[in-house]
C-alpha cells in the first residue's frame, strides 16, 4: 500500500506536531514527587481544630440560574485519627430535622460508618456505601470533598507555582494510585493549589470520571479562627469546556472550636433526638 | 499504512505519557470564574434555634382511575377522577428549658371529588373515610430525665426493625391501609399515645414502652373500590383505653462494628383482628386478640451492601375458623440493599409468615389466612439533576410465584423550588388469588400532587 502525497504530508505533519508536543510539554508524570508529598503532608497535618460546630449554607445554582438553598448545622469531633461528624438539616422544609451521622475512619481499610435519620420514616437507617462520589445534598460537592483524603492513595507532583491573588501557591497534581480510589471519589485526577505561607488548599480542579467534566473549587473567603484557617466561603463549579453546568456556593458561619462536644453527643441517640 | 503506524503509535504514546500538555493545563486553569480575592470577614450568622417553630405543608392531590370497567347496577362508578384533595399539615415545636422539647402536629383534608361526582353516588362509609378528615398526629413531650435516661410521652411513632417495606418486628403503630399503594410513606404510620423510656449505655439502648392508646389500622371502607367484600364489615369491638388494655414493649438495640442489632418483645393487640359470631344472636363482631411478639432484627454493612434480617414469633393469634384456640406464627425476613451505583439505591426484601397448627378452614373468609404467606418487595430509587428529581419504583408481590397479587408503583418527585414539590406517578395493581388483590386488580390509577412546605 502506498500513500498519496497529501497523506504523506499529513503523516509528516502529525509526526512533527507530536515531536514538538513531546519536546515542549511538561515532563510526564513521575510516580511520586517527594517534595510534593512533603507539601501535602503539611497540608494534612495542618491544625484543623477540634470539637467544632458550624452552620453551613449552600446555595445551589443550576445552569438556568435557578437557585436552591440548603442549611445544615454540623458538629465535628476528632477521636484519635478518626473524625465523628453529626449534621442536622434545617432547610428546605421537607428535609428539616433529618440528620446524618458519620464516623470517618482514618484507616483506609475500614469503611466509614454512616447513619441517616429520616423524620418522614421516623427511623434511623444505616447507610452502607463506599461510593463518596455522590453529590452531597444535590450540591457540586461530593461526599469525598467533605472528608479528608488518604495521602497514601495518591501520587503527587508539583506542576508549577502560580500566584493566586497576592498569594503564592504550588499547583500539585494528585493522581489516584488505583481504580478503587477513582471509583470511590469519582475523580481521575486533581490539581490542588496549596498556599505556600500556610499550606491551605485554596483552589482545586477535579477531573470527574463521569461525563468528562471538571469541577473547580475556589476558596473565596479564608478566616483565621482560634488559630485555625477556615475556608468560610467556597465555590464549587462543574464545567465542561466553557459551559457551566452547576455551581454551589458553600458558606460556613458561626464557626466555633473547642465546644463541649462529648463523644456521646455524636451518636444515634442525638441523631434521633435532633437539635 | 506500515510507515504511518509507528508515527501514530508514538503520538499515542506521547499523549498518554504527557500528564497534561501545557495548552491543556492553561485551558484547565483558565476555567476559574475570576480571580480569587482572599479576604477575611467578620460576617457571621449565629445559629440560634427559636423557642417556637411552626412547620407544615399545603397540598393539592388528584388521582385518575383508568382501568375500571363499567360498574354493575347499584355500584359506585369509580372510573375517571377519584381524588381532588386539599390537605393541610401543621406542626409546632417548642423548645423548653433543660433541652426538653414538645411537639404538636395535626392534619386535615377535604376531598372535593365526592361533591363534584355527587355525594349520593357513594356509600356513607366511603364519605366518612375519604371525604374529609381532621386528626391529631404526633403530640409529645420529650427530654432527658438523667444523662442516660430519655423520656417521651404522648402520641408518637416508634418503628422497630431494619426492613424498609415489609413489616415483621414493626408491630407498634397501625397503618393507613385504606388505599394500598397510594399512601405516602410519611403518612403511612399512625401515631399512638404511649410513654417511652430509653436508657443508654455506650452504643446500647434499652427501651421500655407503655402503649396507652389502642389504635388499629385504617382499612378500606365498605363501598370503596379497595373493599374486598359485597357485605358490610362486622362491628369492630375496639378495646378502650384502660390500665388493663395498656400494651407493652421492650427493646434492646445496639451497634457492634458494622452490625446493628435489636431484640424486641411486645404484648400488643393483633392489628388484623378476627371475627367472632355471637352464639345467641349470630351477630358478627371483629375482635383484636392480645398477642405476644418476640423478635430480633439485624443489619450488616459490607461495602456498598447492607444485609438485613428479621425474625418474629407471635403467640396468641386468634382466627374465626377456630375461635377457641389460639395460634402461633413465625415471620422471617431477609433483605439486601445495594448503593454501589452513584445516586441509586436498590433494595430487595422477602418474608414468609408461617402459621403453626394451621387448619384448612382458616383459608376461608373471613380469615383468608394461608399456612405460609410469602411476600417480596423491590424498591429502586434514583436521584437526578442534583437531587432536583427523584425517581422511585416499588414492586410488592404476594405468593412465591406472585400469584396472590400485588402492585407496582412508579413515581417521580420534582422540586419546583425549595418549598414546592410536584409528585406524579402510576400504580398498577396485579390481580391475585388472595384478598384484597382478588378484587382490586383493575384499580390502576395515575396520581399527582403539588405541595408547598414551610
Amino acid at each position: 500500500m502506498t500513500f498519496a502525497p497529501s497523506q504523506r504530508m499529513a503523516a509528516a505533519s502529525a509526526f512533527i506536531g507530536l515531536l514538538a508536543n513531546f519536546l515542549f510539554c511538561p515532563p510526564p508524570a513521575r510516580a511520586d514527587d517527594a517534595e510534593a508529598r512533603e507539601i501535602m503532608t503539611k497540608v494534612e497535618e495542618r491544625d484543623d481544630g477540634d470539637n467544632r460546630t458550624t452552620s453551613m449554607t449552600m446555595l445551589l445554582i443550576d445552569k438556568h440560574g435557578k437557585e436552591r438553598v440548603r442549611k445544615i448545622r454540623t458538629h465535628l469531633k476528632d477521636k484519635g485519627e478518626d473524625v465523628l461528624k453529626l449534621m442536622f438539616f434545617l432547610h428546605p422544609p421537607d428535609v428539616k430535622d433529618a440528620g446524618f451521622l458519620t464516623y470517618d475512619y482514618d484507616d483506609p481499610e475500614k469503611d466509614d460508618d454512616q447513619w441517616l435519620y429520616l423524620p418522614a420514616l421516623k427511623k434511623t437507617k444505616r447507610i452502607a456505601s463506599t461510593d463518596k462520589s455522590k453529590s452531597f445534598m444535590g450540591s457540586d460537592f461530593s461526599y469525598s470533598d467533605m472528608t479528608s483524603r488518604n495521602l497514601e492513595d495518591y501520587d503527587f507532583r508539583i506542576v508549577k507555582t502560580q500566584a493566586v491573588g497576592k498569594w503564592n501557591t504550588w499547583i500539585i497534581e494528585a493522581v489516584p494510585k488505583n481504580e478503587d480510589v477513582i471509583d470511590e471519589t469519582g475523580y481521575t485526577k486533581s490539581l490542588l493549589f496549596v498556599r505556600q505561607d500556610n499550606h491551605v488548599v485554596i483552589r482545586a480542579v477535579h477531573f470527574v470520571k463521569e461525563g468528562n467534566r471538571l469541577k473547580y473549587m475556589d476558596v473565596k473567603k479564608l478566616d483565621l479562627i482560634d488559630n485555625v484557617w477556615v475556608p468560610t466561603e467556597v465555590h464549587m463549579t462543574t464545567k465542561k469546556g466553557n459551559v457551566t453546568f452547576h455551581k454551589t456556593i458553600l458558606r460556613h458561619q458561626d464557626v466555633k472550636f473547642g465546644q463541649d462536644l462529648d463523644e456521646s453527643f455524636l451518636s444515634v441517640r442525638r441523631l434521633e433526638k435532633g437539635l | 499504512m506500515r510507515g504511518f503506524t509507528p508515527i501514530l503509535a508514538l503520538g499515542v504514546l506521547v499523549v498518554l505519557v504527557s500528564s497534561l500538555p501545557a495548552d491543556e493545563l492553561s485551558d484547565v486553569l483558565d476555567g476559574f470564574d475570576d480571580d480569587t480575592e482572599l479576604v477575611s470577614t467578620n460576617e457571621t450568622e449565629i445559629f440560634k434555634p427559636s423557642r417556637c417553630e411552626l412547620d407544615g405543608s399545603v397540598g393539592l392531590s388528584t388521582a385518575y382511575n383508568y382501568a375500571h370497567g363499567h360498574p354493575a347496577p347499584g355500584e359506585t362508578d369509580y372510573r375517571g377522577f377519584s381524588r381532588l384533595r386539599g390537605r393541610l399539615e401543621l406542626g409546632m415545636d417548642l423548645r423548653l428549658p433543660l433541652e426538653w422539647k414538645a411537639r404538636v402536629g395535626g392534619h386535615g383534608y377535604y376531598d372535593a371529588i365526592y361533591s363534584l361526582h355527587g355525594r349520593d353516588a357513594y356509600r356513607d362509609a366511603v364519605l366518612d373515610a375519604h371525604e374529609d378528615e381532621v386528626e391529631l398526629d404526633e403530640a409529645y413531650l420529650q427530654g432527658a430525665v438523667t444523662d442516660s435516661l430519655d423520656l417521651k410521652v404522648g402520641r408518637q411513632i416508634v418503628v422497630w426493625g431494619k426492613s424498609d417495606t415489609i413489616r415483621v418486628t414493626d408491630v407498634l403503630n397501625p397503618l393507613d391501609r385504606r388505599e394500598p399503594g397510594m399512601v405516602d410513606i410519611e403518612y403511612l404510620r399512625l401515631p399512638v399515645g404511649m410513654t417511652r423510656l430509653d436508657y443508654h449505655v455506650g452504643t446500647w439502648n434499652l427501651t421500655a414502652l407503655f402503649i396507652h392508646e389502642p389504635r388499629f389500622s385504617k382499612t378500606p371502607p365498605f363501598g370503596s373500590d379497595f373493599y374486598v367484600s359485597d357485605s358490610e364489615p362486622p362491628h369492630e369491638a375496639e378495646p378502650g383505653m384502660s390500665w388493663e388494655n395498656t400494651q407493652y414493649g421492650v427493646a434492646l438495640s445496639g451497634i457492634v462494628g458494622k452490625w446493628d442489632i435489636a431484640f424486641h418483645m411486645a404484648s400488643v393487640f393483633d392489628d388484623e383482628g378476627h371475627v367472632e359470631v355471637d352464639p345467641v344472636s349470630a351477630a358478627m363482631e371483629r375482635h383484636h386478640a392480645r398477642v405476644l411478639m418476640a423478635g430480633a432484627a439485624s443489619s450488616l454493612a459490607a461495602g456498598n451492601w447492607l444485609f438485613k434480617a428479621e425474625l418474629a414469633w407471635l403467640d396468641g393469634l386468634e382466627y374465626s375458623a377456630d375461635p377457641h384456640d389460639s395460634r402461633s406464627r413465625v415471620d422471617v425476613l431477609g433483605g439486601v440493599e445495594y448503593r454501589g451505583i452513584t445516586d441509586t439505591v436498590i433494595s430487595l426484601e422477602a418474608a414468609n409468615r408461617h402459621i403453626m397448627g394451621y387448619d384448612e378452614e382458616m383459608g376461608n373468609a373471613p380469615d383468608n389466612a394461608q399456612e405460609d404467606e410469602f411476600q417480596a418487595a423491590l424498591r429502586l430509587t434514583r436521584d437526578c439533576w442534583h437531587d432536583t428529581l427523584r425517581l422511585r419504583y416499588l414492586l410488592r408481590v404476594f405468593g412465591t410465584d406472585g400469584g396472590d397479587g400485588g402492585f407496582q408503583r412508579f413515581w417521580a418527585e420534582y422540586d419546583v423550588t425549595d418549598v414546592v414539590k410536584l409528585t406524579a406517578g402510576i400504580v398498577d395493581y396485579r390481580s391475585g388469588d388472595m384478598p384484597p388483590y382478588d378484587t382490586i386488580g383493575d384499580n390502576d390509577r395515575v396520581f399527582a400532587e403539588l405541595r408547598y412546605s414551610f
